[in-house]
């Protein structure tokens, strides 16, 4: 990777992390699940990404701290919330970054698999948070919920990437 | 990557559409039958303590206290509040506004054996928007308050 590059992939990555930022806030503004302190993930989409873009690395870099930062932006650092979303969001990385690496499926189905593991992790730290298993019940009606979520975020991830690598393959030469 | 992207696009698919089917039977069939036996007694609790802090007895028309809620410099009340008129157990929630923490008021009902969160505060208002409970758990994460059920015959134990 030359200078020029470097440059570009740090303003670039700048740029995709206060998107997920705003992402991230609309959507604590926009209460479309039943469960209390819960996400759908719609910040994935920049997570994906940046998987496809770059590295798992800075992936799961950005990921964190899109979620510290949004923590502080709205007050909540070490709440019972920031650590869902945390532990959510490195969830959906790991699995994300795992099921790339075999190369089975395309965009939309590590989507979707990021969608669930995100889903799962916000459970398991609810149950931490809350020392009580009864937050499972939640489980069934995430899980269903990160279908059609993980298909949204990942066709919008699709058409960035199309267009990423019509526009990537112009300005290399 | 150009050669394989059909067959990606259609191991996409068919994922997206078992997943979709199975979890959503799965949550169908989990709402049909998780949490439908009377409940005898409702425990209220707080934080991640493993011990209520306050027990509805359904049957014996009772409330009980089991301990105080550890309450920081600042607030002058004592938690939790009960006030038996209104039918309603006061805890101060974990979610504050402006650095004061808010109130979680929930309201139970002996004779239709249910419990309800009538007023917190949270970013969403879910857990006061989930309305009436006679069994399915109430869980306010944003203010670490939780109500679970308790049933004397066999129940769907989560």
């Amino acid at each position: 990777m030359n200078h020029a590059q470097q440059i570009r992939k740090m303003t670039l990555l700048a740029n995709l992390l206060a998107i997920a930022i705003v992402l991230n806030i609309i959507e604590t503004a926009i209460p479309v699940i039943p469960v209390p302190g819960a996400k759908l993930g719609f910040a994935n989409i920049v997570t994906l990404i940046i998987l496809y873009i770059y590295s798992f690395r800075d992936s799961l870099t950005i990921s964190v701290l899109r979620v510290v930062l949004v923590a502080i932006l709205t007050g909540k650092l070490l709440g019972p919330v920031f650590y869902m979303g945390l532990a959510g969001a490195v969830l959906a990385v790991l699995f994300m970054g795992l099921f790339k690496k075999t190369d089975y499926f395309g965009v939309l189905g590590i989507s979707v698999i990021g969608s669930i593991f995100h889903s799962i992790g916000q459970i398991l730290a609810g149950i931490f948070v809350i020392g009580s298993v009864a937050v499972l019940a939640y489980l069934p009606i995430m899980l269903f919920l990160s279908v059609p979520a993980g298909v949204l975020t990942g066709v919008i991830a699709k058409r960035f990437l199309s267009l990423w690598q019509s526009w990537d393959k112009q300005t290399a030469t | 990557m150009q050669a394989s992207d059909k067959t990606q696009n259609k191991r996409d698919l068919l994922l997206v559409v078992l997943l979709f089917i199975i979890l959503g039977s799965a949550f169908l069939v989990f709402r049909m039958v998780a949490f439908t036996a009377d409940a005898s007694r409702a425990h209220i609790y707080y934080g991640i303590a493993s011990e209520p802090i306050v027990t509805i007895d359904f049957i014996k028309g009772d409330i009980i206290t089991h301990y105080r809620q550890p309450v920081p410099e600042g607030y002058e009340n004592i938690y939790p509040l009960i006030d038996e008129d209104a039918q309603t157990i006061t805890l101060l929630g974990d979610f504050a506004v402006g650095g004061t923490r808010q109130l979680v008021i929930i309201r139970y009902d002996f004779i239709r054996r249910s419990v309800q969160v009538i007023e917190e505060q949270s970013p969403n208002n879910i857990c006061s928007r989930e309305g009436e409970s006679t069994g399915w758990p109430l869980i306010c994460l944003p203010n670490r308050v939780r109500i679970e059920f308790e049933s004397t015959d066999e129940d769907f134990i989560v």
